[in-house]
């Protein structure tokens, strides 16, 4: 058997991790492997600042650290935002596999240029940075957005009449901008993922799932990130990662 | 200046003596202020991590307590990016206020530095702002350092740091020379002395371009550095208080 932990990250309730761990259903996995969701002891409400970003890197990096002692041999980050991605590679020998990086850049073997399809304006930012980061700009036809906030426990359910049109709009735009493939800018958007891959001609990347075929693969061919890439540290500190975390997630419960 | 470290007296004023390279500016005053928990060194992302929360937390106050102007004592330049989100005063990061000095001195610059570890921040602030490209190269001469005591007792890293900046210079290509660490301070009029290019120390560089952001009347853009929806200012100190306990038990 081959356990997978997908680290969802926002403190969720049970049924609000149900509705992220539906995306599980929507490919074929290999019957022997089980995904596992763990959400974040604590993190931030919003995620459109640096200030968010940063807070959601230790809570990520805290939810698994423990990953591999508790016997599970890959981890998955339900966010394209990849938080959380860098630490853990540095303290887990087991695959952690980044939804940004691996969609935009599998994107790229789909087709020549990829737009991001975002959630709303605030949430532009984040993939200035990752674009940066990554040295994919040039890649890049654009990024457009659909004008609605995000509901990160219910994503689109209920919506899906006014949201899709909108989420098709954007879509669209983006093939005018010269986009040869689609990636959802989140994987709260994979509800809507069937709805736009049956109404447009060009590739809809979905991160989520995608992570999860990424994630088998890796673990069937045996590769593992790189050690140079992602030293580990000298001295490592999780326990204290551990107290800042519970320390955090009884401020938040007052 | 935020000193990413929990640092005593004497390890501050090791810090403090970065001071005495440069007459300060008529009427700034700078204070060191230690972090309350921190990573013992940073050479991994799980480090890096750590180390962005720590000088957060230890910033946050700085505009309330009346402060003019952050810096942070690191050219990870940890922390810069959360506490610009939060704060409408400069916060000023020496590593990507020293690259882009490097390139109104001259075309390339190269960076010397003690150890191999220290490579990921360089190259993660020079892909942050864009100037990969203009990075000659990096150098180290594998000594290792030590975050508390500086230099001290490490006379024989001169000479070394001397060769490979010159390395950089003849082989490499670069017309500037940054230093890797604003705790290689106290090599840095050694270098410059011998040297035929300019040498950036990257600690007071910062307190002057943060006098200077101040005086006129710049700071960060809003649009690059949102402000989060739902700040958590209590949270994160409730966790240096978790991190200061599970450090005081060990």
């Amino acid at each position: 058997m081959t356990k997978i932990l997908v680290l969802v990250p926002f403190a969720l309730d049970e049924a609000q991790v149900a509705n992220r761990q539906a995306q599980t259903r929507e490919i074929s996995l290999r019957p022997d492997v089980t995904f596992h969701f763990k959400p974040v002891k604590a993190g931030p409400t919003s995620f459109t600042s640096p200030h968010d970003w940063m807070l959601l890197e230790i809570a990520l990096l805290e939810a698994g650290l423990s990953a591999e002692e508790d016997g599970f041999d890959a981890v998955v980050i339900d966010t394209v935002s990849d938080s959380g991605a860098d630490a853990l590679r540095s303290m887990l020998d087991i695959p952690v596999l980044a939804p940004g990086r691996a969609s935009l850049i599998f994107s790229l073997t789909l087709g020549r240029r990829f737009g991001v399809m975002a959630q709303w304006e605030p949430a532009l930012a984040r993939y200035e940075k990752v674009l940066d980061e990554w040295g994919l700009r040039s890649r890049c036809a654009g990024v457009e957005h659909f004008d609605t906030p995000p509901d990160f426990a219910n994503l689109i359910a209920g919506k899906q009449d006014e949201v899709l049109p909108k989420m098709e709009a954007a879509c669209r735009r983006l093939v005018e901008r010269g986009a040869d493939v689609i990636c959802l800018g989140s994987t709260t958007m994979h509800q809507a993922h069937g709805h736009l891959s049956s109404v447009l001609d060009v590739p809809v990347v979905n991160p989520g799932p995608l992570s999860y075929k990424l994630i088998q693969t890796m673990l069937s061919l045996g590769l593992s990130h790189s050690r140079t890439a992602y030293p580990k540290p000298l001295v490592e500190k999780s326990a204290m990662v551990h107290a800042m975390l519970d320390a955090a997630s009884a401020v938040d419960d007052d | 200046m935020l000193a990413p470290f929990p640092l005593d007296a004497d390890q501050l004023a090791l810090r403090a003596k970065q001071l005495d390279a440069a007459p300060l500016p008529d009427g700034v005053e700078v204070d060191f202020k230690p972090t309350r928990a921190a990573p013992a060194n940073y050479v991994s992302h799980h480090d890096y991590v750590i180390a962005d929360v720590v000088l957060f937390e230890s910033g946050l106050q700085a505009q309330a307590d009346g402060y003019d102007a952050v810096c942070i004592d690191t050219v990870s330049d940890s922390g810069v990016n959360a506490l610009r989100s939060m704060l409408d005063i400069p916060v000023v990061g020496p590593g990507r206020s020293q690259y882009a000095l490097a390139c109104m001195l001259g075309r390339r610059f190269g960076i010397v530095t003690m150890w191999k570890q220290w490579f990921p921040i360089y190259e993660k602030v020079l892909s942050e702002i864009g100037l990969s490209d203009r990075c000659a190269g990096i150098r180290s001469i594998d000594v290792t350092p030590d975050n508390r005591t500086l230099m001290a007792g490490k006379d024989h890293a001169l000479p070394l740091l001397l060769d490979a900046a010159r390395a950089l210079v003849s082989d490499d290509g670069a017309d500037v020379i940054c230093l890797g660490s604003t705790t290689m301070h106290e090599a840095h009029a050694h270098l410059q002395e011998n040297l035929d290019v300019p040498v950036i120390n990257p600690g007071p560089l910062s307190y002057f371009i943060a006098e200077a952001l101040a005086d006129l009347g710049l700071t960060h853009s809003r649009s690059a550095y949102p402000k989060p929806q739902i700040p958590k200012p209590e949270m994160v100190s409730a966790m240096l208080d978790g991190a200061a306990r599970s450090e005081g038990e060990r």
